[in-house]
């Protein structure tokens, strides 16, 4: 009964909760200091969205958990590492030139490499268990253990200093509010994302052919596209997202540690089951809403901020189980 | 006396079949050997090993019942284990005096949390779907870790919590000396825990085997069939998970018992205990429940003596620096090897010399035929 | 008589434990409308489902235009000039009419456009919703799509699984206008439980039970005999 409810009002109830989730936060936050942590949840979900968007659509196309995208997600980060160890000299100049393509550079070898890494995954390992999704829980997970460990044998078992490009350091004073300029790259780099990964979506064909299939594969095969071929290429695509968002995480916080796929892929997690599996917008929208919960609840109950994702993780289970966004809606 | 029914006689000739059979023997050996271990082999290393065998193999049962009879997955079993050992450390380490009535209490406040926590999780996702069940077990059983090392104050953060076990458990406990060992606390503990976990083992096994693990198995090859036919597969897969999850938070009261201490790192953690766990699953076998005994014993043989292999591998191949790399990383090779076991050998040991059998078993029917 | 487009021989087909289809055989010829009759679990939906390839041929041989498809690839056997209209339609009903048409058109070629017009001159519907979601049709329009989407290809046998299903008999009236028009272009082989639509649109039958074919022949026989219509398919005269 209470199920029904909230299933007639679950429109009414997101709003609500929508508002509450902004303003609420305000009654214990100075205001400068809330625009900040706004500021720096929304840097954070942009981050989120980077990394949930391909377990998303990932999901809502091939109907595959991939368990090792917090792994690609390192290796993003750690080949983005790399070439920023190499060309330090660009890193620390102070021109904005020289800043800009080192990160440009590195960028293109992380998504580059990551996706070349996600086609021999889905080729090799995936491809073997489709459609049984507890094997493939089972065997991401054990690729994940596997590119772990890669990534301590190749780089060592430890943490690692990132270094943030000379003119992306610091931040601006706009009427007392701080806006640290990293944390305004990272939103535009998530817009962006998001409005170029729509454009192709609804915008070319084979996103088109994408979106369909996300409905029916079955359909799409019969209608004579090579599912298999676009198989592959969105799980490349889904690992380059994450090395994308791997990169500019290291960068975020100011390290890289073989491990830090795990964390982030609980958050992609937590962020999918609340926008809804095979949804780009709903990927958006969760990472948003987990980017800012965390960063309000950090600054008001330090030790409840990872639990409260969960929460609301929950309580979105109970209103709406598919989550806001469900895929074909 | 009534006349036995054919179908009488076909049960007790299989009874009789059951004791005669090989199986049975060989089941009989392996029990028989870790009752022996403590005089057999009576140093620290090898009767730690047994234990760990032994308690790994009841978890891994346990998480057979929901990976292999019930087809779902939860990375959250390991955190029922941790929940099961640290309730027994509040009891008799934290705000408990070590008394046996508060190590009971400690084991029925673990089947408890473990069985409520099980419950509501269930509710909450299979509602839904049942591979969300994989991704909000990870969430929360990460949450748990979080909230252990965090509220340090309650739980004692990353240092854990020590135990004080009461009475003929302690470890200043000595009975004298009987066939050249000291039966002292530890070996009590060691006979408490195996006959414990040997209980649970059975208790598991008549599970599956009762009409509740039929329908179980029925729902796990088939959904919507089995709701077809009129199952509510709901409340039977809670009522599974459930039961998995008390015998977790038990092995894990046991597990703290053993050790004598509890801290996040060795009794929660998704990487450590669940890794293992599932490893020992896939290559024993699921939906075997004894495969969960193999693949304990491989794996845990294996870490214990990795150590020796390594000094073995700088010893042999002095200059082979790639080597000691990997050997260093043997995490690696487990990954390796739990990816090819999946793909070439997804019945693992058990299921697959089951098939061996029951193909044997077909071959040599249709000869007689 | 003309050759065969199509020969299904001794084709079975498992789905999951079921062995559905049992030593299947059937040929449709290239001049005529092949209607596959039976009951419910016959074996009808499955025998087009394995032809195009979305369900695997455990055994047997189907040769369309001389060629073996049975170890191919659904998407291979579409790009050979077979459509498929499965029975629930298979509408992508996230997605406007305009780009359902796009997902189904292989080529953007000037012949694949002419008979997009052509195909939308025939279901003016799909015109008026273009832009509209697929997910918002009327039942007979979703099913004027599917059987638009397969006919903008060079198709040269269309798959038909059940198009009255759950249609006002009105509808059915237009879809087996619809049929009849495309026919002149391409084999049709049509499975159909409703007799009305399965005697006006059809020239031979072949009906299954359990797996197999147990009776063929020519249509206008079976509309004579009524022992055949209801010993099969159920059918009785109410006198």
């Amino acid at each position: 009964m209470a199920e029904s409810v909230f299933r007639r009002f679950s429109q009414q109830i997101t709003l609500i909760g929508a508002v509450v989730l902004f303003v609420l936060p305000l009654l214990g936050i100075p205001p400068t200091t809330y625009l900040t942590l706004t500021l720096a949840g929304l840097a954070m979900g942009m981050l989120l969205f980077l990394v949930a968007s391909g377990v998303s659509i990932i999901f809502g196309l091939m109907d595959v958990l991939n368990f090792a995208h917090g792994s690609l997600f390192a290796w993003g980060a750690y080949v983005g590492f790399t070439v920023f160890s190499l060309l330090m000299p660009w890193v620390e100049a102070d021109s904005l030139a020289l800043n800009l393509a080192v990160f440009l550079v590195a960028m293109v070898t992380a998504m580059i490499t990551v996706a070349l890494l996600g086609i021999l995954l889905e080729r090799v390992i995936v491809r073997r268990v489709y459609g049984n999704h507890l094997f493939q829980i089972l065997i991401t997970f054990g690729a994940t253990i596997v590119l772990v460990e890669l990534i301590r044998v190749f780089w060592g078992p430890n943490d690692e200093v990132m270094r943030v490009p000379l003119t992306f350091r610091g931040n601006w004073d706009i009427l007392d509010v701080i806006v640290y300029r990293y944390r305004v790259i990272c939103i535009i780099i998530g817009l962006l994302v998001y409005g170029g990964l729509l454009l192709i979506l609804k915008k070319t064909k084979l996103g088109t052919i994408v979106r369909a299939g996300v409905e029916d594969r079955d359909m799409v095969q019969a209608m004579g596209h090579n599912i298999y071929l676009l198989f592959t290429g969105v799980f490349a695509v889904g690992a380059a997202l994450a090395a994308l968002g791997g990169l500019a995480m290291s960068l975020f916080s100011l390290q890289v540690y073989p491990d830090m796929g795990g964390t982030y892929l609980l958050f992609a997690f937590i962020v999918v089951i609340i926008g809804g599996l095979g949804s780009v917008t709903g990927s958006l929208v969760g990472a948003l809403i987990v980017g800012l919960t965390y960063n309000y609840v950090a600054y008001l109950v330090p030790w409840a901020a990872a639990g409260v994702n969960i929460l609301i993780m929950i309580i979105i289970l109970l209103i709406r189980p598919t989550g806001l966004f469900p895929a074909g809606e | 006396m009534a006349e036995p029914t054919p179908v009488h006689l076909f049960h007790m000739s299989e009874k009789r079949r059951q004791f005669k059979s090989s199986g049975f023997f060989l089941k009989m050996a392996v029990l028989l050997l870790f009752i022996l271990v403590p005089f057999l082999f009576p140093s620290f290393k090898t009767v730690d090993l047994a234990m760990q065998i032994v308690m790994f193999a009841a978890l891994v049962a346990s998480f057979d019942i929901l990976l292999g009879y019930t087809g779902i997955l939860s990375f959250g079993h390991g955190m029922f284990f941790g929940i099961g050992a640290y309730c027994v450390a509040f009891l008799i380490g934290k705000y408990g005096s070590p008394s046996y009535g508060n190590l009971i209490l400690g084991f029925l406040l673990a089947a408890a949390v473990s069985a409520v926590l099980a419950l509501l999780i269930s509710l909450l996702t299979l509602r839904v779907k049942a591979i969300f069940f994989a991704m909000i077990t990870l969430a929360i059983a990460e949450l748990a870790i979080v909230l252990a090392t965090k509220l340090s104050g309650l739980t004692g953060g990353e240092d854990g919590i020590s135990l004080f076990t009461p009475g003929i458990f302690s470890p200043a406990f000595n009975l004298g000396e009987f066939m050249g060992i000291d039966i002292n606390g530890r070996v009590v503990t060691y006979y408490f825990i195996l006959f414990s976990c040997l209980a649970l083992f059975l208790i598991m096994l008549r599970f599956t085997k009762s009409p509740l693990g039929r329908v179980l198995q029925a729902i796990r090859d088939n959904v919507q069939r089995a709701e077809a036919l009129g199952y509510n597969t709901f409340l039977y897969q809670s009522i599974s998970i459930t039961f998995g999850c008390v015998v977790a938070g038990l092995v894990g009261a046991l597990y703290a018992l053993w050790v004598g201490y509890v801290n996040p790192e060795s009794s929660l953690s998704v990487m450590t205990i669940m890794l293992d766990v599932l490893l020992m699953v896939i290559i024993g076998g699921m939906g075997t429940l004894y495969g969960g005994l193999i693949g304990a014993a491989f794996l845990k043989i294996t870490q214990t003596y990795l150590p020796d292999l390594q000094h073995l591998a700088k010893d042999l191949f002095p200059q082979a620096e790639f080597l000691h790399n990997i050997m260093e990383r043997w995490l690696l090779l487990f990954g390796v090897l739990f990816i090819l076991v999946v793909i070439f050998f997804p019945k693992g040991v058990i299921g697959s010399i089951r098939e061996y059998g029951a193909r044997r078993k077909s071959r040599g029917l249709n000869k007689t035929a | 008589m003309s050759e065969a487009i199509l020969a299904v021989s001794g084709v079975h087909t498992f789905i999951g434990q079921h062995h559905i289809l049992q030593g299947i055989s059937f040929e449709a010829r290239a001049d005529a409308v092949t209607v596959l009759l039976g009951r419910n679990g016959a074996g009808k939906s499955t025998t087009l489902k394995t032809t195009i390839g979305l369900l695997p041929a455990a055994r047997g041989k189907i040769v369309y235009r001389g060629k073996e498809i049975q170890d191919c690839k659904p998407y291979e056997i579409a790009r050979e000039g077979i459509g498929f209209i499965p029975e629930h339609m298979g509408i992508f009903a996230g997605l406007t009419v305009e780009e359902n048409m796009r997902v189904a058109m292989l080529s953007e070629d000037a012949d694949t456009h002419r008979r997009l017009e052509r195909t939308l001159d025939m279901f003016a519907d799909l015109r008026k919703f273009w832009r509209a979601k697929a997910g918002i049709l009327s039942g007979g329009q979703k099913q004027m799509l599917s059987i638009a989407r397969a006919i903008v290809n060079k198709t040269s046998l269309l798959l038909i699984d059940e198009p009255s299903k759950g249609l006002a008999p009105i509808i059915v009236d237009v879809l087996i206008d619809a049929i009849n028009q495309i026919k002149e272009r391409s084999v049709v082989i049509l499975v159909e439980q409703n007799f009305y639509m399965a005697s006006s649109v059809g020239d031979y039958f072949f009906i299954l039970d359990d797996g197999m074919v147990v009776h063929s022949g020519e249509m206008p026989a079976l509309i004579q005999d009524e022992a055949l219509q209801s010993r099969y398919l159920g059918i009785s005269k109410i006198s």
